[in-house]
């Protein structure tokens, strides 16, 4: 009940042209259109959005995350708690549980599930649960996890797809050797107890899911979750086709639409055009080693990258690529993402000060660098485009080098590049992720800029076993206070998701971690 | 001149060409920056999981290892695994292959079936308006990029019109071919272009010939001396051109394929490319490079039996 | 011979209006400041995306960059796309095709196993690396199309070559004792280039156009230079919205393409009234 309420709140306060007091309808298959397909239906080794943001679909975790991203609620788990000591977590199974193939839950499987997850050899996201020191199915209800120290993220993490509950036996029992074949064999016809089950998956063309009948949750009219009787994804590449789709009726629903098509399909009288809040942030990495590719580097020097920043008119790049839709980082990190601290727009435009910032720093008549952009990325073009314009004023002559990804991803890793755009989203609902990747420097040196700061990386030691909020908010806002003012980035905007649906598709759900919730949606007939 | 050992001799042929591919296509794949695992796992890989991965996918031997493997998978019909799909290459190209195989047969058919009759026309009557017109018309499909013009038709044609599926492939053949048409006239707007310009210069050409004035001159009736003469001699270039241009749509429809929501082969190869999807891209070079020789196989065979002077 | 004799035709209609479109493409593609009416980079946020006005006669882009400047601008870069990118392939494979068509046998088995491999190798394979070694740029595409885009002239004028030799006037021309490189280039090549000249001319639009392709790829033209293919391929996004971003730039292509091949149709024209 607690779960139909929270959808209901949100599909009131995000769909408001749909009255709250509706009665569901249950039946018929949702059609979306997603720009491109999943790879590897994992939930340990995948290392892809297009994987992560359908898998919880498919398989559930002992938590969930709340609509808004920010907290938990109840999923396999009905109760938790966390030890004195903060170093064991004990969770109680919720009763009746089973797999999309009628067996039951065990907590054998949660114990294994999670252990896997942990293991650093397995996939990319260990790092998530690498406070697991063991996992131990206490009797036929509990689980108890041991932790290496405390762990305020911990509850979090447990919603997050790597902690998904896969039946050990069915696992096992796949042909391979290693665990990657096994989980190559299972995850074609992979067994989970997600609110849906794949039927069938014709790669580069649609996956089709159907309910799973074995589904623990009850909707509104007190009959169990999903409403629908099956989600089709289709996998439509470009975005006008996508569009046109949906338009004609072909689609209910279709994701990542461009920003420059929002207002018009907002005029759309047969689509609701939503934006979910996202934890999607845009910037700009500057490489601030002293020397790059064997020549001085000014963006080594601090005052330099303030100038970029304030050289930045970021409220025309909001128009000019997202159309408004986007607004200014107020910190390096999404407003949505917690523990996030800042209310004023960092860096606004300023030329006079970018001007002087320059010539304190000894380029008073500017410099040449250059930009990687993702090649065919219209974003990433628009962006780049407009700073080579806004730098030209202060004298910085932009170069923009349009690459292939995988090309972008070696000049990245390697620190040979100067400057390079980005995106981030969130994958957990703690601020230690996208911390860790971007200034804490031992993960991959603060986004492979160079930067280092020895406090930086002492808070967020301290912060990642820092069970009381309080001091762990302060520690965060330190390390953000540092970062946004002498950080390698140039933050750019935040964005929300854009996805359109036909007005007859109610309770569907993206979350700000981006995560596709098709659990509570339904059809109007 | 007896077909077979011709067939037989072409196809020994084949093999050295596509050693020859094989080769580059490794080397080439290998030279560019990047390596699968960094593709794969994006900006947010560490270092230690993109050795484990490279070295999981035994890409840190040597490459005359590498080679080795290779030629050996590929002599035993196994292509390997896909990196990121994770499916047999053999598979991939089971699926993906047929696909663009239909759609480029289907384009140069229409492409064949609207230049032919208008370069005749065109050519017939030179500088009047219908030669004016059907040049124009031309002109404009050879000036539009194929994801505009896909999209143009897509437009028009699917959502408003709805004559046709907007996108996608369908299922059964007489689907597949009925949500092939917009993509396949997509492509074959340029390339028919291409093959009416050439055909309607070869048919003036051959038109003022001496040979044609000789045949007429014997009393043979005009239809038969447009038959026999002009046609069998203006297309000897237009049957090389469309061998060629057919064999560079094969590997160049992926940007059609991404407008119209096709899964087809052009396109997996270009997210394969990208993806540094080493297995693939090299499997699905060789798969259509047999594809291509094969075309120009027929178009020869074609172009000996339109000239019966060009002897083997 | 006997043409040198005979009294000159005036020259083809369609020779003159083809060489009139291409002048008026050289004037604009030399001169584009005295011409054009803004900086064609030069942003204006009062201006985003505004449909056509007499301010802005093809409207502005989403960036409030006038169209028609950048239209006009573009002409230096894709005259140079048209001509640079083919000129080489139409050269180089003109003359092979002819060596190669003339002797027959053994040379012409290899280019057929070379224009195999060539033809069947991916050219997008070939751009991405050539781009990912050789940095992306105009330049570069230049050096992926001339690989790939001399065997189509090789294999038609090779095939035509063939087809020549067999006529009368190839054995009257070895009969009176003629150099081989005589009969070539003097006797049969004139005869044979046809189809490469009038392909050549269309081949100068299709550079164009791949040039498009590939800016749609983000592989061709790079910012903040104005270049058709890629205004067309930013414009795609605003087609429903602001059309004038793609349509202009493509009928720039149109008409460009159009006075390519009614020059080259006018040649052939020539051609043949000369022999």
């Amino acid at each position: 009940m607690k779960l139909f309420q929270a959808a209901a709140l949100s599909a009131a306060l995000l769909v408001s042209a749909s009255p709250a007091a509706m009665a569901v309808e249950r039946g018929g298959v949702m059609t979306y259109g997603r720009y491109a397909d999943s790879l590897f239906l994992d939930p340990v080794l995948n290392d892809a959005n297009v994987d992560i943001w359908v898998l919880s679909n498919l398989y559930d975790t002992l938590l969930l995350p709340t609509d808004d991203g920010q907290g938990v609620q109840p999923g396999l788990a009905t109760a938790w708690k966390i030890s004195d000591d903060a170093k064991t977590v004990t969770l109680t199974m919720r009763d009746g549980i089973k797999f999309s193939d009628g067996t039951p839950i065990t907590t054998e499987d949660v114990a294994w599930s999670l252990t896997r997850a942990a293991n650093p050899k397995n996939g990319i996201w260990n790092f998530l649960v690498e406070s697991i020191d063991k996992v131990t199915a206490t009797d036929a209800k509990t689980v108890t996890i041991t932790l290496k120290h405390p762990d305020p993220a911990i509850l979090s993490a447990l919603t997050v797809f790597n902690t998904a509950v896969l039946p050990e036996k069915a696992f096992e029992a796949s042909p391979g050797d290693t665990d990657e074949a096994k989980a190559k064999a299972f995850s074609e016809h992979p067994i989970g107890s997600g609110p849906f089950m794949l039927q069938s998956w014709t790669r580069g063309q649609e996956m089709k899911l159907v309910k799973n009948p074995y589904y623990w949750d009850k909707g509104a009219d007190g009959q169990p979750l999903p409403y629908l009787d099956g989600v089709t994804f289709e996998v439509i590449p470009d975005d006008a086709t996508r569009i046109l789709k949906l338009q004609s009726g072909d689609l209910d629903g279709a994701e990542f639409i461009p920003y420059a098509r929002v207002s018009e399909l907002k005029g759309d009288p047969k689509l609701n055009m939503m934006l979910y809040p996202s934890t999607r942030v845009e910037y700009v990495t500057l490489n601030v080693r002293p020397q790059v590719a064997g020549k001085d580097n000014p963006l080594s020097n601090e005052k330099v990258r303030q100038a970029l920043n304030y050289a930045t008119n970021k409220e025309a790049i909001i128009q000019i690529v997202t159309h408004g839709v986007g607004k200014p980082l107020t910190s390096f990190m999404s407003s949505a993402t917690p523990l996030h601290t800042g209310d004023k727009p960092l860096y606004p435009y300023d030329l006079a000060k970018a001007k002087a910032l320059l010539k304190e720093a000894g380029f008073a008549n500017g410099f040449s660098t250059s930009l990687l952009v993702l090649a065919g990325n219209q974003d990433e073009l628009g962006i780049a485009t407009a700073l080579q314009q806004m730098w030209g004023q202060v004298g910085v002559k932009l170069e923009l080098s349009q690459v292939d990804n995988a090309s972008r991803t070696q000049q990245y890793r390697d620190g040979t590049f100067s400057m390079r755009l980005a995106a981030w989203t969130d994958d957990i609902a703690d601020p230690n992720e996208i911390t860790s990747y971007f200034a804490y420097s031992p993960t991959i040196g603060a986004l492979h800029s160079g930067w280092k700061n020895a406090e930086v990386d002492t808070l967020y030691q301290a912060s990642q076993s820092e069970m009381d909020r309080t001091k762990r908010a302060a520690d965060y806002a330190k390390i953000q206070e540092i970062f946004n003012a002498t950080g390698p980035t140039l933050p750019l905007y935040e964005t929300p998701y854009p996805v359109a649906l036909a007005k007859k598709v109610n309770g569907f759900l993206q979350i700000p971690l981006g995560n596709n919730i098709f659990r509570a949606t339904w059809l109007q007939k | 001149m007896s077909l077979l050992p011709y067939l037989l001799r072409r196809l020994a042929q084949l093999v050295p060409t596509l050693l020859f591919i094989a080769v580059v296509v490794f080397l080439l794949v290998r030279l560019l920056p990047g390596d699968p695992a960094s593709a794969m796992l994006g900006d947010r890989a560490r270092d230690a999981d993109v050795a484990r991965i490279n070295h999981d996918l035994g890409l840190d031997k040597p490459l005359v290892i590498q080679f080795l493997y290779f030629l050996k998978a590929v002599v035993t019909g196994d292509l390997g695994t896909s990196i990121t799909l994770k499916l047999p290459v053999t598979t991939l190209i089971a699926q993906r292959v047929p696909v663009t195989l239909l759609l480029t047969a289907m384009s140069a058919v229409i492409a064949v079936v609207l230049a032919l009759p208008l370069a005749f026309l065109s050519a017939l009557r030179r500088g009047k308006e219908a030669d004016v017109v059907i040049r124009g018309v031309f002109q404009v499909g050879l000036s539009m990029p194929v994801f505009y013009l896909g999209l143009v038709l897509l437009t028009v044609f699917g959502a408003r019109l709805g004559w046709f599926p907007v996108g996608g492939y369908g299922t059964g053949l007489a689907d597949h071919l009925y949500h092939l048409f917009l993509p396949a006239l997509t492509l074959a707007l340029s390339l028919s272009a291409v093959l009416m310009r050439n055909l309607r210069a070869a048919i003036i050409a051959v038109v003022g010939a001496e040979y044609v004035d000789f045949a007429r001159a014997k009393g043979l009736r005009a239809r038969t001396v447009m038959l026999r003469h002009v046609l069998r001699n203006a297309l000897i270039s237009t049957v090389t051109l469309f061998g060629l241009s057919v064999g560079t749509l094969l590997g160049g429809a992926g940007v059609t394929e991404t407008v119209f929501a096709i899964p087809g082969a052009g396109r997996l190869m270009i997210d394969s490319i990208y993806g540094r999807d080493y297995p693939v891209v090299q499997g699905m070079t060789l798969a259509l490079a047999v594809l291509v020789s094969v075309t120009f196989l027929l178009t020869d065979i074609l172009q000996a039996s339109l000239d019966p002077r060009v002897k083997r | 011979m006997s043409a040198r004799a005979r009294v000159r035709p005036a020259l083809p209609a369609t020779l003159v209006l083809g060489l009139v479109l291409l002048g008026l493409n050289l004037a604009m593609a030399l001169a584009p400041g005295l011409i054009a009416p803004y900086d064609p980079n030069a942003f204006d946020y009062n201006a985003l995306g505004q449909a056509p006005s007499l301010a802005h006669p093809f409207g502005t882009d989403n960036f409030g960059r006038d169209v028609l400047s950048r239209v006009i601008h573009a002409y230096t870069v894709d005259m140079q796309i048209a001509v640079f990118a083919t000129i080489g392939p139409f050269l180089a494979g003109t003359l092979i095709g002819a060596l190669v068509g003339y002797a027959g046998g053994l040379a012409e088995t290899v280019l057929g196993r070379i224009v195999d491999a060539v033809i069947t190798f991916p050219f997008l394979v070939l751009v991405i690396a050539i781009v990912a070694v050789l940095g992306p740029g105009l330049s570069n595409m230049y050096i992926a199309v001339g690989i790939v885009d001399w065997v189509f002239y090789a294999r038609l004028i090779a095939a035509e070559m063939k087809v020549q030799q067999r006529l009368d006037y190839a054995d009257a021309g070895r009969a009176m004792g003629y150099s081989p490189a005589r009969i070539i280039f003097r006797h049969l090549l004139p005869n044979a280039i046809t189809p490469a000249l009038v392909y050549w001319m269309t081949d100068m639009a299709l550079a164009i156009l791949l040039g498009s392709s590939l800016g749609y790829l983000g592989l061709g033209a790079q910012p903040p230079t104005p270049e058709w293919g890629v205004q067309i391929a930013d414009g795609k996004n605003f087609m429903t919205t602001a059309w004038w971003m793609s349509v202009f730039p493509g009928i720039a292509i149109v008409l460009t393409g159009l006075g390519f091949s009614l020059t080259g149709d006018g040649l052939a024209e020539l051609l043949r009234v000369k022999k």
